[in-house]
């Protein structure tokens, strides 16, 4: 009998949920069972990773510690050598510390895990993992165990391609879309969450393993397009045709979410403990930041020279930066990682920061960056920059950015080489908020709404509710209030030993660590054929 | 002679097994090319190399060497060109 069911809804956030779970003039109730949910369960905020963004936030939910100890910080990781710097993808062997999937696996219970990034190649578990993130072409060897593909594929409807990343499509979040270009990209997002839930039941009534979970990312991809068409501050009914046929379609995605969980639920019957969570919540960006090009104008940076080809052209509309790394001594690397990281001296970097200067180095930096202002306005477009030690304590942090930036919008920055450095959207665009999504229904737990809890809390609660001790390095609790007395003076919550950093990966590969030379080899490969151009 | 021909085969098997679901009819010999023959793209390349060293059981067999040319990077690579590579990196 399936104990706990995690359901991820990938920056789900209440300031759209609210308005869903309401009787609207013509639109009725979008989600009438996330509305029952909240009634009777035990809801409310859930604070993101210091950063919120999926690969991190995610990752805490699947491991129960922040950051700064898992290690992942963004899709892509860089590593400088000094006279270059490459990118390459962060993945499920470059996790620090063990998954809730492994835990409970080496614990005696039987797990189901679908569509969480960042877990490719998948780590050995007892039951059935398949890792979200991934191109159709590669899904079946990523999955664990391999001959679970074969059994997916026998559901009736499969079909890999729509279950599948596609890099091409969702590349094109943060383009300004037209409204009758919107409709036809967020109805390509329909089928996939139909396809991850059709596995989802079938490995639920099937398996019923003790703990099921699930990822759909819908949300969160159509919230980065249709904000505009979402937030109810901007939605407008009086807006064109267009619009109101891409709000409808939105709403039928919401609706069929709706089924989708009450269908989730319903099967894993009334004794489960359910657990709906998301990663980060969702808020409107109108500012664009080019960020980099606000370090090259302060002297931080060099931008690389383009000698006019189409691969020095592409490589400079690239979401990484690219810049002359015998020059720059501080960059963004990512758009998505909002991250400042500060070059140190080397053998191959002479004009790196040094040890000694580097405090006054990153204090005039900080400096600097918050005299950055909006042209309309006059005010600054950066409110907050959090220093790693404050954003990503533990083993991981050298890892991190030297620096966070948190914009006033909450949005991304650019890192293109484009003037001029903050422009406003016609549009507001849908951006991370700091905010989720926390609600939790099944035995003993009280009925309380508008509580706030931190996303590190999540993976507490799950192995609590699945009757497991809680690793004392796990750096979530379970909350106090979120069950009767009765109940919790019955199953107290125990500490058990901190767990062994084994990463997610080591598992399953049997894999030494990367060493310096098999780091370089990967980022070889990742700029062979064009990934990175130069 | 052996190791020529347990490599060439091993290859193939995980050439194969890695486009079994791409839906190609394109026969794999040792003159197949990744990107003009079988449409790899950067990531497949990546996901292949894993495949080739999980297979093989090893880590450390330098396929910087092989994808780099003079300082350049390989625009595409034949079968037959990993299989010669493999090889003698397994005699090393």
């Amino acid at each position: 009998m399936t104990q706990t069911v995690l359901i991820g809804l990938d920056g789900a956030t209440f300031t759209v949920l609210d308005g869903f779970m309401k009787d609207q003039p013509g639109e009725g109730v979008v989600m009438p069972f996330l509305a029952r949910m909240i009634e009777t369960g035990y809801s409310g905020t859930l604070a993101s990773t210091a950063h919120p963004l999926t690969p991190p936030a995610w990752t805490t939910v699947c491991t129960g510690r922040t950051p700064g100890a898992h290690g992942i910080y963004d899709f892509v990781r860089f590593e400088d050598l000094g006279d270059d710097v490459f990118f390459t993808l962060y993945d499920a062997r470059d996790i620090r510390v063990e998954t809730i999937w492994q835990i409970a696996s080496h614990a005696g219970k039987t797990i189901a895990s679908l569509n969480f990034p960042m877990m490719s190649p998948p780590p050995e578990v007892r039951g059935a993992l398949v890792p979200g993130f991934v191109s159709w072409k590669h899904l079946r060897r990523n999955m664990y165990p391999q001959a679970l593909f074969d059994r997916i594929k026998a559901i009736p409807g499969f079909d890999a391609k729509e279950l599948s990343w596609d890099f091409e499509r969702e590349g094109q979040i943060g383009d300004v879309m037209e409204d009758s270009e919107l409709y036809r990209w967020v109805e390509n997002h329909l089928p996939r969450d139909r396809q991850w839930f059709n596995i989802a039941r079938t490995l639920l009534e099937e398996d019923d393993p003790d703990l099921f979970a699930v990822m759909l990312d819908g949300t969160d991809k159509i919230q980065h397009q249709a904000w505009h068409v979402l937030d109810p501050e901007l939605w407008d009914p009086a807006k064109g045709e267009d619009a109101r046929a891409v709000r409808a379609l939105v709403l039928q995605y919401f609706r069929e979410l709706d089924g989708y969980i009450e269908a989730l639920v319903t099967a894993a019957g009334p004794e489960a403990h359910v657990i709906i969570v998301s990663d980060h919540g969702f808020t409107g960006a109108a500012k664009v930041v080019r960020i980099n090009e606000h370090l090259g104008r302060l002297g931080y940076l060099e931008w690389r020279a383009s000698d006019g080809s189409e691969q020095s052209r592409r490589r400079d509309m690239a979401n990484f930066a690219n810049l002359d790394w015998t020059r720059s001594r501080a960059f963004c690397p990512t758009p998505s990682s909002n991250g400042i990281v500060i070059r140190r001296k080397s053998e191959k970097f002479p004009g790196g920061v040094t040890e000694a200067e580097y405090e006054s180095f990153r204090e005039k930096l900080i400096e600097d960056l918050m005299k950055l202002t909006d042209p309309d306005t006059g005010a600054p477009v950066i409110k907050e920059i959090l220093k790693r030690e404050e954003a990503f304590p533990g083993a991981a942090m050298e890892e991190s950015p030297d620096l966070t930036l948190i914009l006033c919008d909450h949005g991304f920055v650019s890192v293109r080489n484009r003037a001029p450095t903050v422009v406003t959207r016609p549009v507001p665009l849908g951006t991370h908020h700091p905010d989720g999504i926390f609600v939790m229904t099944g035995p003993g737990v009280e009925n309380r709404s508008g509580q706030h809890l931190s996303i590190v809390d999540t993976t507490a609660i799950m192995a609590h509710a699945l009757g497991l001790e809680i690793p004392a390095d796990f750096e979530g609790r379970v909350p106090a209030t979120l069950y009767d007395p009765d109940w919790r003076a019955e199953n107290p919550v125990r500490i058990g030993a901190a767990r062994a950093e084994a990463g997610a990966g080591a598992v399953s590969t049997s894999k030494e660590d990367a060493s310096a030379e098999q780091k370089e080899e990967m980022l070889a490969q990742l700029r062979l054929l064009g990934y990175i151009e130069d | 002679m052996l190791i020529e021909l347990n490599v060439e085969n091993r290859l193939k098997a995980v050439l194969e097994d890695f486009i079994e679901d791409w839906g190609l009819d394109e026969p794999i010999e040792r003159a197949t090319t990744l990107v003009e023959d079988l449409g790899f793209d950067s990531i497949d390349v990546i996901q292949f190399i894993v495949a080739i060293e999980t297979a093989f059981e090893q880590r450390n067999l330098g396929f910087h060497e092989l994808i780099m040319k003079d300082g350049r990077y390989v625009d595409d690579l034949s079968l037959g060109e990993m299989v010669e590579f493999v090889e003698q990196r397994l005699r090393a």
